[in-house]
């Protein structure tokens, strides 16, 4: 355990590194993330325009804060997730995923800690600031447990949609030629910017409990707003674990099928 | 001339190779269909949303639930016809050298970057078909234009709106001969394309000072407009002269095209890219 | 050390012929065919030895080496390495082997080659000073001096497989695969690697398998040889031996003193080439000694020499055969 925090601490390093030798690219995409999370609100802008009651539950500033959490996942999928997801993909491309299978560790856990996007913690400032407008504008500031809560479910929201991505990186070994899957990835995502009381039927389902993305935003959400049902809690931390093990599966299983098909 | 002579001659091998390309490709298809499937979201965002609310333009029209479901079908046709990978291709061959090579044909690029476009359309037109049969069941057909004059301007917005789309790859894409890479670039110009041209809302409902820029920028040409004849929101005498502002467009953003392109090769021979 | 039994790897392959027509065919009903990328083949290697496998392109070496190293799991057959099963992939086998390619590269790319060094000190767990003692090494015995600092990108293609080599050996491998070690680099940068990887080899006592294009490789590092071919093993054993057995003849050159009719050389043997002052014979082992009495007792000899004829072509002699041998089937990649 203690070996994959320094291999995680060093892989953390090598990303610092390459972020201080490209510095333009740094300030540039931390301008850039900015300009992104301004157009990530502006379709709210437009559906509460001209004082629309617009979506059932949730008031102006309620469905803000949803976005703000939409911004911050974001920030983790981009900043975090969807860089390794490049790198695995490079490497079946290039055939170099062997050098990974070869080490004497976690092919996953090497992988998925291979790259990140140090400049997109932009997005988690951003979303700080949103919460933080948002209370103002709401007159109060959040009860301490519900703080709490949601730091929880953050994590829970991390945890299902790095799962999620596992799941998507095991089909790229059976379909070598998928390079634009994060933008698949990230369009599906997109939908997460609503509260999911917005979606009925089918939709309501496929975003709670097949891309759930409602545990992602709206949960978290709800959380920080102080009013977050236990049992959605309760639901939202097996959905993730379930989401965790699935995941795990699936890739040894992929894993297997590259070294005894691939040539 | 003899160039252009060529250019037509070797037209329909291109084509034919390039259909048969889209179809090797075709896992590549469906993961980019199923990540244009935002029209179906936003379908299902403000048909919820003008269920609660009444949702009103600045003329005072009413939007109901039917009128998005007809606006966001059509939303999802036009985006599959009307777009263009070519940024992305051009940023792929002057990353991995495979640019000298096209260099090298006798073949103005641009033109091969052109049909090999077009040469998806039939993939994606079946892709579309759904769509069409779900437009008749939901009985929106009866929503859209009724006259042949209306429609032909529509196939008129259409190509306009493609060579809009398709220009504006090839001057982005052309970047990538001046700096490292110019994806970025692309995701702020998607970034706009999201909000200005009608692809997550119909420009008109949003508020005015939204609709005043979308009104001043190239994204409406390239998608709202053919979309907005789709769906029959213009008659003649209102279609004409936003017809006349997107060939506008299509002029302006082809010569920024072939002149960002012709520089930056010959930078890229200069310097050796 | 190794022991390989029976050794088979078929795998099925998607065609895709050309053409509209086909591809629409293919799109419904997608042609498959089975490639026998090893075709049941056996050996064992001693601990230390140096072994070459040599082969036509597709023949199966790389597929054998990747088997070897538990990237691939082989159909039939058995295969330990130094007691591990590869397949499983365990660590400790892991940390034991290491897999070279000249072809692919794991150093990252932006960051200079020290960084990757310190990763896989991280991955493999080598103690410092193991690691640093070890580095120093490699470091003094490749020449590479301050390069580890400079980012990779920036390096040239040799300096840059030196530094391959240095992040495959941190962690001590006991069994190194190396698959086209020395692709692409130039002659003298060929001389090096070869020099260091045969200095290593004698150092650590570590087993090697190695393929390559280029016969002086082979020739210089590796006393036996397993001539791979179509899947199957076709030879195994010292590389002198497999000339003469594909060449069991020699070459002899001779220089004239005075100016020689060409006309009259073809009395003696069988002539490869003649120039002005010049001739060079190819001629059977046996007939060498009463070929060259009789040269030299009836034309102007100033000089001659006796050579074994060129590896290379030796080597495409042998895979000219083979291919003639074979009907026209397809090739495995």
């Amino acid at each position: 355990m203690g070996r994959y925090v320094t291999l995680l601490r060093m892989q953390l390093r090598a990303s610092a590194l390459l972020a201080a030798q490209y510095r333009w690219d740094f300030l540039i995409d931390g301008a850039l993330s900015l300009f992104w999370a301004a157009t990530a609100v502006i379709p709210l802008f437009v559906v509460y325009t001209e004082g629309r009651a617009s979506i059932p539950g949730w008031s102006f500033d309620e469905a803000m804060m949803v976005v703000g959490w939409f911004i911050l996942v974001q920030g983790v999928l981009e900043g975090a997730i969807n860089p390794g997801l490049a790198a695995v993909v490079d490497h079946i491309r290039k055939g170099t995923l062997d050098f990974v299978l070869l080490k004497p560790a976690d092919a996953q856990f090497l992988v998925s800690t291979s790259r990140f996007q140090l400049w997109r913690v932009a997005s988690l400032l951003t979303a700080l600031t949103i919460f933080g407008v948002v209370f103002n504008r709401l007159g109060r500031a959040p009860a301490l447990l519900d703080i709490g809560l949601s730091v929880l479910l953050m994590w829970v929201a991390v945890l299902t949609l790095y799962s999620m991505w596992i799941l998507i990186i095991s089909a790229a070994f059976y379909v070598v030629k998928i390079d634009n899957l994060n933008y698949l990835f990230t369009s599906i995502f997109d939908a997460g910017r609503w509260p999911i009381s917005v979606f009925k039927g089918g939709l309501r389902l496929l975003f709670t409990f097949v891309v759930p993305l409602a545990l992602m935003t709206t949960f978290p959400a709800e959380a920080l707003l102080g009013r977050m049902g236990s049992s959605t809690l309760a639901i939202s931390v097996s959905a993730a674990l379930v989401f965790a093990t699935a995941s795990r599966w699936v890739w040894r299983k992929s894993l297997r099928h590259y070294t005894s098909a691939s040539s | 001339m003899s160039a252009v002579g060529r250019t037509l001659r070797a037209l329909p091998t291109m084509m034919k190779i390039g259909v048969s390309e889209a179809i090797a490709y075709r896992a590549e298809m469906l993961v980019w269909v199923l990540s244009t499937t935002m029209p179906f979201i936003n379908m299902a965002l403000w048909s919820a949303v003008s269920a609660y609310t009444p949702v009103t333009t600045a003329q005072g029209r009413t939007y109901g639930s039917a009128d998005f479901v007809t606006y966001f079908l059509c939303a999802f046709i036009v985006r599959q016809i009307v777009s263009s990978w070519a940024s992305w291709e051009i940023n792929w061959e002057v990353r991995s050298g495979a640019l000298s090579m096209r260099l090298l044909r006798p073949m103005h690029p641009i033109v091969v970057y052109g049909s090999g476009n077009l040469a998806a359309l039939p993939m994606r037109l079946l892709v579309t078909f759904p769509v069409v049969v779900l437009l008749f069941i939901t009985g929106a057909f009866a929503k859209l234009p009724n006259t042949a004059s209306l429609w032909a301007l529509w196939l008129l917005s259409m190509f306009g709106g493609w060579l809009v789309t398709f220009f504006i790859n090839i001057a982005i894409g052309s970047l990538s001969l001046f700096m490292d890479s110019s994806i970025k670039v692309m995701d702020v110009w998607l970034a706009g394309f999201f909000v200005f041209s009608g692809y997550s809302f119909p420009l008109a409902i949003a508020p005015s000072w939204l609709s005043t820029v979308a009104h001043y920028m190239p994204y409406r040409y390239q998608f709202g407009l053919p979309l907005e004849m789709m769906t029959g929101a213009h008659d003649l005498a209102s279609a004409l002269p936003l017809l006349a502002t997107q060939w506008g467009w299509v002029t302006a953003t082809g010569v920024l095209a072939v002149a960002l392109w012709t520089f930056g090769v010959r930078r890229f021979q200069a310097f050796g890219g | 050390m190794i022991s390989v039994k029976g050794l088979k790897k078929h795998y099925q392959v998607k065609q895709r012929p050309p053409g509209l027509a086909a591809a629409l065919t293919a799109l419904f009903s997608p042609q498959t065919k089975t490639v026998k990328a090893v075709d049941g083949i056996d050996f064992d290697i001693e601990p230390g030895a140096r072994v070459g496998f040599l082969g036509p392109n597709g023949a199966g070496k790389t597929t054998t080496l990747k088997v070897l190293s538990g990237l691939l799991y082989q159909s039939d057959g058995s295969v330990t390495v130094d007691g591990h099963v590869p397949q499983r992939r365990d660590a400790a086998f892991l940390k034991k082997i290491m897999l070279v390619m000249g072809q692919k590269q794991q150093l990252l790319w932006d960051l200079p080659p020290s960084e990757t060094f310190e990763l896989n000190r991280a991955i493999y767990e080598v103690p410092r000073p193991a690691f640093d003692q070890r580095l120093a090494e490699l470091t003094e015995l490749l020449e590479l001096g301050d390069l580890v600092n400079k980012p990779t990108r920036t390096l040239s293609l040799g300096e840059r497989m030196k530094c391959e080599l240095v992040a495959a050996l941190v962690h001590g491998p006991r069994v190194l695969f190396m698959d086209e070690p020395t692709i692409g680099l130039d002659v003298s940068m060929q001389v090096v690697m070869r020099d260091f990887i045969r200095r290593y080899n004698e150092k650590y006592g570590a087993t090697l398998i190695l393929t390559s294009h280029y016969m002086d490789d082979v020739a210089a590092l590796c006393p036996r040889v397993i001539v791979i071919d179509k899947g199957q093993l076709s030879y195994d054993g010292s590389l002198e031996a497999l000339a003469k057995k594909v060449r069991p003849e020699k070459r002899v050159t001779f220089r004239w003193s005075s100016a020689v009719d060409p006309e009259v050389l073809s009395r003696f043997g069988r002539v490869v080439s003649s120039q002005a002052g010049e001739a060079v014979f190819q001629l059977p082992q046996a007939s060498v000694k009463d070929a060259v009495g009789k040269v030299l007792a009836t034309l102007p000899v100033a000089d001659l020499t006796v050579e074994n004829p060129p590896l290379e072509e030796v080597m495409s002699e042998l895979f000219s055969r083979s291919r003639a041998a074979q009907k026209p089937v397809e090739a495995a990649s």
